[in-house]
C-alpha cells in the first residue's frame, strides 16, 4: 500500500450525535462487514457501551476503499464521546491525521462538540465538519452550519450533510476522507516507531497492543523494545482489525493494527509508549501522552473481605484496558482492606463499578466520590489528599485548597435563569456568556470541582428539560474556607462518610446528610444514633428507631420453600452492606454523602 | 406421589433392613426411605425416625377475608368426589407407619360428616398406634355427634380456628362463627373425650386495641385448652384484606402495637401454664403439637391434596426434594382419577440448603438448635458452620448459647427474621 493512499482518522461527536452509526455505515459501504453481520454499532464492543449508547474506549478498524480508480486503506479510530473521556479522545487523535466532527442537525453544537473540536485542533488533526440526521423532520442543517462557522470557524458551505442512519451522503464523505484528509508522513526509511494508543488483555494471548506505526516497519518475529519501560519481546503476531483480528506479516509506516508479543505482565505495557526495534532502536520515543489527571476519588471495598485478592486481580485487568483509572491499596478501620480509586469523572467511576460487577462478579461497597485537595501545612509543605479522612489534624493545617475548573454550559436562552441560580448556589462564578445563535447561549464559569462533580450535570439537564450540555477543564487549586464534617454512626466516626465542605454550607450539609442517612440505613434490632461533628463538636443528631417487628408468624411444611427464598434474599441484601460497629450500612448510604438534593 | 409408591415390600428385604438398623444409622434412614418403620418404635412417641402425613382439604363454607390458603366454597365442590380423590392419592402412597397425621385446610369440618369420616378412617389405618392425629375444625361447624364420630375414628387432637373472642372482630375477619360457639365447641370436644384441644388466635387485627387482644387472650385461657397458636395478622396477596388495605379501607396495626401484643401473648399464656415452644405456638408441657414439631425438626412428611407439600429429605447430608402439589382442584381430581400422580412442582434441595433449612426451622423452636441432634442429622457442627452469626448475635444479646443448644434470646423473637436470614445460606 502506497503511503499516500493511507488515511488515519477519528470521528468525534457529542454523545448520541450518531458517531457509532456513521462508523457502521462506513464499514458496510466499504464492504468491511456485510449488512447481515452488522450488529448494531459494532465498534462498541462492551455490553455497557451498547446499553448506554456511548463509547467508552477507543477501538480501531481498517477499511479498504476505491476512490477515483485508486485503492485506499482507511483506518478509523473510534473515540469516546462523554465529558469524562477527553483524555481518551486525545489519545486516539494522536494516532490520526484527520477527524470528522459530527454534529446532530436537530441539536446543534453541544458542549462536547466544542471540547472535541479543541482536542482535535490541539492534536493537529485536519477537521471535516459533518452535519448528521439531516433527514429528520426537526433537522435544521443550515442553522447548524451557521453555528459551526460562528463557533468553530469551519465554513458553512464546507460541511457535509449526511444521514448516517439511511446512508445518505456517507459515500461522498468517504470520498472526502480520501481527497481532503492528509496521508501520514512518509518515514518508512527511519527506525521503527509505533505508538501504543490502546491495549486489551486476552486470557490466552496476553496483552494485545493497539498501535499506529509512525516510522519504519514492524514485522512478525521481530525483537521489539518498549521504549518507556525498557522491556523487550518477540512479536508473535501482527494484524489488523477488519473488524475481527486478521494476522498480517508486517505493519508498514502509517498503518494501524495490533501487536501480540506474549506479554503476560499487565504492568509492562503503558498506553502512550513507543515500540521500536530492539536491535536498531530509534533514538527518541514518540511524543507520548500526558498522564491523565484523576479528579474524582472513591474507595472500593469487597463486600466480603475474602474477596480482596479477586478485587485486586480485577482492578489489574481493568487498568490495562483503561489507562486513566488508578488504584492504590487502602485500609480503613471501618471498612477493612480495599482500594482508593481515581477516575476522570463520575461517569467513568460508574462504568468501572459496573464492569467490576459484571465482568468479575464481585460485590463491592463503594464510598462517596470526593475530589482531590491540596493542603498547605503550617511548616510550609504542600500535600495532596484525595479523601477527607486524610486531612491532617486541624492544628497543622494552614490552608485547604480545592480544585477549580473552567465550566462551559450550552443551553437554550429561556433556561439561563434556572441554571444561573443553581450555579450560584454551588459557588460558581460566571466569567462570560456568549450567544451562539439568537436562542442558544454558552455560559462560561469558574467552578469548584467538588460542587459540580456529583449531580450538577443531572440537575442542569433537569432544569433545561434535557437541553443543556456541559464540559469542564481543570484550571488549578485555590484556597477556600473549607472544613471537615465527621459523621458518627452508633458513636463510631465513619471515615468513609466524612466530607470537606465550604464553611458557609457546613451545618446545613451536615444536617441534610444525617437526614438522608436516617432514611438509607435500615432499622436494626437496636436504636442507632447518627451525629454530625465539625471540628470535634457535635452539631446535630438523628436517631434510627429500632426494628419493632420482623418475624414470620406461620411457618409450616408448605411454607418452607418460599420462606427460605425470602430469607436468602434478606441475607443477600445485607451482603451489599458494610458492618461498622454492629450497624449494617448499605451502599446508598455511602453515596448519599454528596447528594445535596432536597 | 409416585416416588413414594415404589418401595419394595418383599418381606425378606425388610427383615434384613431391620437387622442392619441396629448398627447403622443410615441404614435405618434407608429403611425409612422405603416406608418401613422399625417394629420396636411402633408403640412409642419417638417421632424422630418416622414420616408425618398432612392432608389438605381445600374447601370452606365461606372464605375468610384474611386467608391466603388455597380453598374453594364448599357448595361448589363435590365433596364425595374430592374425598375419593384424596383417598386415591393416598392409595398411591404405599408408606404406612406415620407418626403424626394432620387434616387441615381450608376447613375439613365443612365436609359432610360421612365423607370426612371416610378420610379419617383411611388416614388412621396408615398411622402408628401412638400417632398424634389432628383435625382442624371451625367452631361453628361442629356438634356432639360430629366430634364423637371423629374421636371414635381415632382422631385424638382438635385444633379450633377461634381467631378472636370479639364478635366485631369475628365479623370483620369473615369467620362465620360466633364467640359463644367457640366455648360450646370446646365443651363438646371434652364431652366427646378429646384431651388435647388447641385454639388458633389472631392478633393485630385492624382496629384492635390492647384491651381487645387482652380480652381474647383471657377468654382463651379461661377455656383451659392444651394448646394455643397465636399469629400476627399478615396481609396475604390475593385476599380481601390486602385489597382493602391497598384501597385504604383497612390499616395495619402499627408495628409498635403489634410487637406489644406479641409480648403480652407470651407473658399471658406462659402465666397460664401454656409454655411457648415455637415463635407462634404455646402448649401445656407434653401437649406440643408433634406434627408441627416435625416441620421444625426438618423431618420428612407426605402431603396429600391440592396445594399440599411433601418433604422427601430423608438424610440431610444427601439433600432431597420438596414436592408441592398444584393448587387447582379440577386438574388434581382429573389426574388422580385417571391413575396419574397429582400435578406438582418438584424442588431439589441441595445438601447445603437442607442443612440451612434445618437450622432456620430449628431456631423457630424455643429450644433452638439442639447441638447433638443437629450434628447427628447433618454431620456438621452448627457452632462451626454458623460461627459468624452465632458469635455476632450472642455478643448483641440476641442469641443464647449453652453446651447443648443455640437459641434465640427472648428479646430476639419479635425480630427473628432479621437474624434467621443469616442462617439461610452457607457462606
Amino acid at each position: 500500500m502506497k503511503i499516500q493512499n493511507i488515511r488515519n482518522f477519528s470521528i468525534v461527536a457529542h454523545i448520541d450525535h450518531g458517531k457509532s452509526t456513521l462508523a457502521d455505515r462506513m464499514l458496510e459501504l466499504t464492504g468491511t462487514i456485510t449488512e447481515r453481520q452488522a450488529k448494531d454499532q459494532i465498534l462498541d464492543s462492551m455490553d455497557i457501551e451498547r446499553e448506554r449508547g456511548i463509547t467508552i474506549k477507543a477501538s480501531a478498524v481498517t477499511m479498504e476503499y476505491e476512490h477515483d480508480g485508486e485503492h485506499y486503506m482507511l483506518n478509523l479510530i473510534d473515540t469516546p464521546g462523554h465529558v469524562d473521556f477527553g483524555y481518551e479522545v486525545s489519545r486516539a487523535l494522536a494516532a490520526c491525521e484527520g477527524a470528522l466532527l459530527v454534529v446532530d442537525a436537530t441539536q446543534g453544537i453541544q458542549a462536547q462538540t466544542l471540547a472535541n473540536a479543541y482536542l482535535a485542533t490541539e492534536a493537529g488533526a485536519e477537521i471535516l465538519g459533518v452535519i448528521n440526521k439531516v433527514d429528520l423532520p426537526a433537522a435544521q442543517p443550515d442553522l447548524v452550519a451557521e453555528e459551526i462557522e460562528h463557533v468553530l470557524g469551519i465554513r458553512r458551505n464546507e460541511c457535509f450533510h449526511i444521514s448516517a442512519k439511511s446512508g445518505l451522503g456517507v459515500k461522498d464523505l468517504l470520498d472526502a476522507v480520501c481527497m481532503l484528509l492528509p496521508p501520514p508522513a512518509d518515514r518508512s526509511d527511519e527506525p521503527a516507531r509505533a505508538l501504543i494508543f490502546d491495549s486489551q488483555y486476552d486470557d490466552y494471548r496476553g496483552v494485545i497492543c493497539y498501535v499506529r506505526v509512525f516510522s519504519g516497519t514492524l514485522k512478525t518475529r521481530q525483537r521489539i523494545r518498549l521504549m518507556g519501560t525498557g522491556y523487550t519481546y518477540q512479536v508473535t503476531e501482527l494484524g489488523k482489525f477488519r473488524p475481527d483480528m486478521r494476522p498480517v506479516d508486517e505493519l508498514g509506516c502509517g498503518e494501524v493494527g495490533y501487536v501480540i508479543a506474549n506479554i503476560r505482565d499487565l504492568a509492562n505495557v503503558r498506553i502512550g509508549d513507543t515500540i521500536t526495534d530492539d536491535v536498531h532502536p530509534a533514538p527518541d520515543a514518540l511524543k507520548g501522552y500526558k498522564p491523565p489527571m484523576q479528579m474524582v476519588f472513591s474507595d472500593f471495598y469487597p463486600g466480603n473481605n475474602t474477596e480482596y485478592p479477586r478485587l485486586r486481580a480485577a482492578f489489574d485487568k481493568l487498568s490495562l484496558n483503561d489507562a486513566s483509572f488508578t488504584f492504590v491499596p487502602q485500609n480503613s478501620q471501618a471498612l477493612g482492606f480495599g482500594f482508593r480509586c481515581g477516575f476522570l469523572g463520575l461517569l467513568h467511576m460508574e462504568i468501572i463499578q459496573e464492569r467490576l460487577e459484571r465482568e468479575n462478579d464481585i460485590d463491592v461497597v463503594q464510598t462517596a466520590p470526593t475530589v482531590s485537595y491540596e493542603i498547605l501545612l503550617r511548616d510550609g509543605t504542600v500535600k495532596r489528599i484525595d479523601a477527607p479522612s486524610e486531612l491532617p489534624d486541624r492544628t497543622m493545617v494552614a490552608e485547604i485548597r480545592e480544585p477549580f475548573v473552567k465550566l462551559e454550559i450550552i443551553t437554550a436562552n429561556d433556561t439561563i435563569g434556572g441554571i444561573m441560580k443553581l450555579a450560584e448556589a454551588r459557588r460558581c462564578k460566571l466569567l462570560k456568556t456568549d450567544y451562539l445563535s439568537p436562542t442558544r447561549v454558552m455560559m462560561v464559569y469558574k467552578a469548584p470541582l467538588a460542587e459540580i462533580v456529583y449531580d450538577f450535570y443531572d440537575l442542569i439537564k433537569g432544569i433545561s428539560h434535557g437541553y443543556a450540555t456541559m464540559d469542564y477543564e481543570f484550571t488549578g487549586f485555590e484556597a477556600e474556607d473549607l472544613v471537615k464534617i465527621d459523621i458518627l454512626v452508633n458513636g463510631t466516626p465513619v471515615e468513609a462518610l466524612s466530607l470537606i465542605v465550604h464553611r458557609s454550607n457546613a451545618e446545613p450539609r451536615g444536617r441534610k446528610l444525617i437526614t438522608k442517612l436516617r432514611k438509607s440505613i435500615p432499622r436494626h434490632q437496636f436504636e442507632i444514633p447518627l451525629q454530625v461533628a465539625i471540628g470535634g463538636k457535635i452539631i446535630a443528631r438523628e436517631t434510627i428507631k429500632a426494628y419493632r417487628k420482623d418475624v414470620t408468624a406461620k411457618l409450616y411444611g408448605g411454607d418452607v420453600t418460599r420462606k427460605m427464598k425470602l430469607l436468602k434474599k434478606q441475607k443477600e441484601g445485607k451482603k451489599r452492606m458494610k458492618n461498622i460497629g454492629a450497624v449494617e450500612i448499605p451502599q446508598e448510604a455511602f453515596m448519599s454523602v454528596l447528594d445535596t438534593s432536597e | 406421589m409416585a416416588e413414594l409408591a415404589t418401595g419394595p415390600t418383599k418381606s425378606g428385604r425388610r427383615a434384613s433392613c431391620v437387622k442392619r438398623e441396629a448398627d447403622s444409622r443410615s441404614a435405618s434412614w434407608r429403611a425409612l426411605a422405603r416406608g418401613q418403620a422399625s417394629d420396636e418404635r411402633q408403640g412409642t412417641r419417638d417421632d424422630s425416625l418416622s414420616f408425618g402425613l398432612y392432608v389438605h382439604v381445600p374447601v370452606c363454607r365461606s372464605k375468610c377475608r384474611y386467608c391466603g390458603f388455597y380453598s374453594l366454597p364448599a357448595d361448589r365442590v363435590d365433596a364425595p368426589r374430592l374425598v375419593d380423590g384424596l383417598l386415591l392419592e393416598l392409595d398411591r402412597c404405599e408408606r404406612t407407619g406415620f407418626c403424626t397425621a394432620y387434616i387441615g385446610g381450608g376447613s375439613p369440618s365443612s365436609l359432610p360428616v360421612n365423607d370426612l369420616l371416610r378420610l379419617v378412617q383411611q388416614v388412621r389405618r396408615r398411622c402408628l398406634p401412638a400417632a398424634e392425629f389432628t383435625v382442624e375444625c371451625n367452631p361453628g361447624q361442629v356438634d356432639a355427634g360430629f366430634l364423637e364420630g371423629l374421636r371414635t375414628a381415632g382422631v385424638n387432637r382438635l385444633s379450633f380456628g377461634a381467631q378472636s373472642f370479639l364478635a366485631r372482630e369475628l365479623e370483620l375477619l369473615g369467620r362465620g362463627h360466633s364467640v359463644e360457639q367457640i366455648g360450646a365447641a370446646v365443651t363438646a370436644a371434652r364431652r366427646a373425650g378429646f384431651e388435647n384441644v388447641g385454639l388458633d388466635l389472631i392478633f393485630a387485627i385492624p382496629g384492635s386495641s390492647p384491651a381487645d387482644w387482652q380480652a381474647s387472650l383471657d377468654a382463651a385461657v379461661a377455656l383451659n385448652i392444651e394448646h394455643v397458636s397465636a399469629y400476627s395478622l399478615s396481609f396475604e396477596p390475593g385476599t380481601v384484606f390486602e385489597a382493602w388495605r391497598r384501597a385504604g379501607r383497612l390499616a395495619a396495626v402499627d408495628e409498635e402495637l403489634d410487637r406489644a401484643m406479641y409480648e403480652w401473648t407470651i407473658d399471658r399464656l406462659e402465666r397460664a401454664g401454656l409454655r411457648q415452644y415455637e415463635i407462634s405456638n404455646f402448649a401445656r408441657p407434653g401437649f406440643e403439637c408433634r406434627h408441627n414439631l416435625g416441620y421444625w425438626a426438618n423431618r420428612p412428611y407426605v402431603g396429600i391434596g391440592p396445594a399440599a407439600a411433601s418433604c422427601l429429605t430423608l438424610d440431610i447430608r444427601e439433600g432431597g426434594r420438596r414436592i408441592t402439589n398444584d393448587a387447582d382442584i379440577e386438574r388434581y381430581l382429573a389426574a388422580v382419577e385417571s391413575g396419574r400422580p397429582a400435578p406438582a412442582q418438584t424442588q431439589v434441595v441441595s445438601p447445603d440448603d437442607a442443612v440451612c433449612e434445618t437450622a432456620v426451622l430449628n431456631l423457630r423452636r424455643r429450644g433452638g438448635i439442639d447441638l447433638a441432634e443437629f450434628r447427628r442429622r447433618t454431620g456438621l457442627d452448627p457452632m462451626r458452620i454458623f460461627a459468624d452469626p452465632i458469635e455476632r448475635y450472642r455478643a448483641m444479646g440476641l442469641m443464647e448459647v449453652t453446651d447443648r443448644a443455640v437459641r434465640l434470646a427472648g428479646r430476639a423473637l419479635p425480630v427473628a427474621d432479621t437474624i434467621l436470614c443469616d442462617f439461610s445460606a452457607l457462606d
